[in-house]
């Protein structure tokens, strides 16, 4: 039987690998990865509460999971395109390694 | 539903996307030669359609659950942030020719209208996911603001911070709101408060909440979630750093103080000296606490203005974030209205050091000397707009920090020494210790000598008028500000 | 707030299980590396194994950014046509202003293609 709070279990436990993911690589396109696993804990509560919740009739849950969908893709496009800009100019994507700017 | 009911609700957003469309449609058609004065007359166009659907639209309603929401509050930040936008537009377009932007002019006035359009759908809502959904398209326009005009170097590499800070922030605010649906079953803001106030506090809600503040944090770019803002803020073109700075941060206060009022009042807990109790306030508390120590402190060892100004910013998020902690309608009320002057304020000041950079190629503290001299206009519109920040008497700045503070004093029982006096000892600190910084800038402005061979300041009429359009409102409303507390004044006692 | 201290106590468990499932494995594989995957770098071992066939070449080779605009523009297209499965779902039962709305949608994804194509992103170069 899975219950509510192994589902959370395992989202917080996503949650905090994409956070650790994010802090410790040091690629951009391994943290927008990291970023992406994030999000997807957050759905997967979103998906956990509507089932497990009082009334699975008003869909509140799957229609927010649905739309954060669609933004961490939109979300995604726009940092690849970031990413693809940094590494025209300064041939590496480290983020680490970039000039950092002051003045 | 009727949809006739619903369009007429969202003419406004429905205006700023069509707006957007028509611009997008236009730099496909290859509209860039030529074509800035075309796109600054249809991004005109398009925000005067806004307003008007703002001024003669619906005078309240609510819809869809809390989706869409318009009461005299929400008329009045719509207007707020519409024009702001349009004097960002003005600043966008430095002339005739296409700005140094190679002719994409009709999509970086895309981009911000977009911006815009987001930041309108959160002013203009109680639902959490319209108000993810719209600080997310916001934030993506700006991503891309900061880096459209110069796609190369610094701006790119600031863009790309701003982007990994922005959207960890996002997954904070998404899992915060998750926490809060499962607790209480809604993600209407009304409802939520009544379910709270209703029924003991399920132990998953002050997670969710703390994780949403993560999110505003970054938003409102309060310390510790600010090291994405003096990147930015020195990198990005001044016009989009001008909009990040007013509208962009109207509209996180806007968002953060009906949240946490609305939505989470019964959760508040007491940030009093000697009296804390858990919630939120305590939290806010630390923030305001940190952002106003570090933002003043920073500032003062910066070199560049406008780094100068992102940590000044840092510094009266903190101000604000003090009187959210009061909580009652005097606190919402001081906070929107500051939070206002302070977007005007920054959009004047971001402005002059636009207008710098163009004519001197840097924006150093040298590189304003004699200022007062070649370019008296702009030099005054700075010195209003830096002393207004500063909170000065006869400005605007004096009176909205006045009720900052006094709001902040007035919770508690009355006759005790009040809780928060440890919160506005430290805020009147750092006022006194911004007073030096902003100083040193005009100090500079008005007693360096000009360097012998400084170019002159030369400026379009467009943004001389709406840095003297910003620099008037200030003045008129330190003399005045009745104008704008009465009808906040009003639109608060319908919300509360 | 819940006075309660037993509730917190549980979730505070919980978030100590939480974080140790994040950090567990990427530390185990940090020790796996370290212990048991010895190093042993070679040219056979570097080589792209292409069935057999000389590598020419490195293996990390650059795709054209054209084809990355052409990624990131498929992202989009893939990941917004979600909100149509639920239209296709109860498409039977939709009043027809729900299907104006919808057409509205496709219309505005219409439009970022027609964009695409008039800016020459859709050509491979």
């Amino acid at each position: 039987m899975i219950t509510l709070q192994l589902v959370l279990l395992v989202s917080s436990a996503l949650f905090c690998l994409g956070l650790a993911i994010v802090l410790l690589r040091r690629n951009a396109i391994i943290m927008l990865i990291g970023i992406e696993v994030m999000l997807a804990a957050a759905n997967l509560n979103f998906i956990a509460f509507w089932r497990y919740g009082a009334e699975p009739g008003s869909l509140t849950g799957v229609v927010f999971a649905l739309f954060s969908i669609a933004v961490a893709a939109a979300e995604a496009a726009v940092g690849l395109a970031l990413i693809l800009l940094v590494y025209r100019h300064f041939r590496t994507i480290d983020p680490g390694r970039l000039p950092v700017a002051h003045d | 539903m009727n949809y006739l009911e619903l369009i007429s609700h969202v003419l406004p957003e429905i205006a700023v996307l069509v707006t957007a469309l028509v611009l997008i449609g236009m730099g496909c058609a290859g509209g860039s030669r030529g074509g800035g004065k075309a796109v600054l007359a249809v991004t005109a166009a398009g925000l005067g359609l806004a307003l008007a659907a703002v001024v003669f639209g619906p005078e309240s309603g609510r819809l869809l659950e809390g989706m869409i929401v318009v009461d005299a509050l929400t008329r009045l930040f719509k207007a707020v942030l519409l024009a702001l936008t349009l004097g960002t537009a003005l600043f966008l377009f430095p002339g005739g020719e296409a700005g140094g932007n190679e002719g994409r002019g009709a999509e970086n006035s895309a981009l911000l209208l977009l911006a815009l359009l987001g930041l309108l759908v959160v002013v203009g809502t109680e639902n959490l996911l319209l108000l993810f959904v719209g600080l997310e398209l916001a934030s993506l326009a700006l991503y891309l603001m900061v880096v459209f005009a110069a796609p190369a170097g610094r701006p790119a590499e600031a863009a790309l911070r701003y982007f990994f800070f922005g959207s960890v922030a996002a997954a904070f605010l998404l899992f915060g709101f998750s926490f809060i649906y499962g607790a209480t079953g809604s993600i209407d803001l009304r409802v939520i408060a009544k379910v709270l106030a209703a029924h003991p506090v399920e132990p998953i809600l002050p997670l969710g909440v703390g994780l949403a503040l993560v999110g505003f944090g970054f938003k409102v770019a309060a310390v510790p979630f600010h090291l994405w803002a003096p990147d930015v803020y020195q990198s990005a073109p001044a016009p989009a750093a001008g909009f990040i700075a007013s509208a962009s941060k109207v509209a996180g206060f806007f968002i953060v103080a009906k949240v946490l009022v609305l939505g989470f009042g019964v959760v508040e807990g007491s940030a009093d000296w000697g009296a804390f109790a858990m919630g939120w306030a305590p939290l806010v508390a630390v923030l305001a606490a940190l952002s106003m120590v570090v933002g003043n402190l920073a500032a003062l060892a910066q070199q560049s203005v406008r780094r100068l100004l992102a940590y000044s910013g840092i510094g009266h998020s903190g101000f604000i974030l003090t009187a959210l902690v009061a909580a009652n309608a005097e606190a919402v009320r001081a906070v929107l209205f500051y939070s206002v002057i302070y977007g005007v304020a920054s959009l004047a000041a971001f402005g002059v050091a636009g207008c710098v950079l163009r004519a001197r190629g840097a924006d150093r503290l040298e590189d304003f000397a004699g200022l007062g001299r070649t370019a008296p206009a702009a030099a005054g519109v700075l010195a209003l707009a830096l002393l207004s920040l500063a909170g000065l008497p006869p400005l605007v700045g004096f009176f909205g920090k006045f009720q900052l503070f006094a709001a902040a004093l007035s919770g508690g029982t009355p006759g005790t020494v009040p809780g928060l006096l440890w919160l506005v000892a430290l805020a009147l600190l750092m006022s006194a210790v911004s007073l030096y910084y902003y100083l040193r800038v005009l100090k500079q402005v008005f007693f360096a000598p000009a360097p012998a061979d400084a170019a002159p300041t030369r400026d379009t009429s467009a943004g001389t008028a709406v840095c003297l359009v910003c620099g008037s409102v200030l003045v008129l409303l330190g003399l005045f500000p009745s104008l704008v507390l009465q009808p906040l004044q009003r639109a608060l006692v319908q919300l509360f | 707030m819940p006075s309660d201290p037993q509730a917190y106590l549980t979730l505070g468990i919980f978030f100590g299980i939480a974080v140790a499932a994040a950090l567990v494995p990427i530390g185990l594989s940090h020790l796996w590396l370290r212990w048991f995957t010895p190093a042993k770098p070679g040219p056979s071992k570097h080589s792209a194994y292409e069935c057999g066939i000389e590598a020419t070449g490195p293996a990390r080779i650059q795709f054209k950014s054209q084809y990355y605009v052409y990624g990131i523009v498929f992202l989009i297209f893939d990941v917004e046509a979600i909100f149509l499965i639920p239209i296709a779902v109860a498409f039977l039962d939709l009043p027809l202003g729900a299907v104006l709305v919808a057409a509205v949608f496709v219309l505005l994804l219409l439009e970022s293609l027609a964009w695409c194509w008039a800016k020459g992103y859709l050509n491979w170069k």
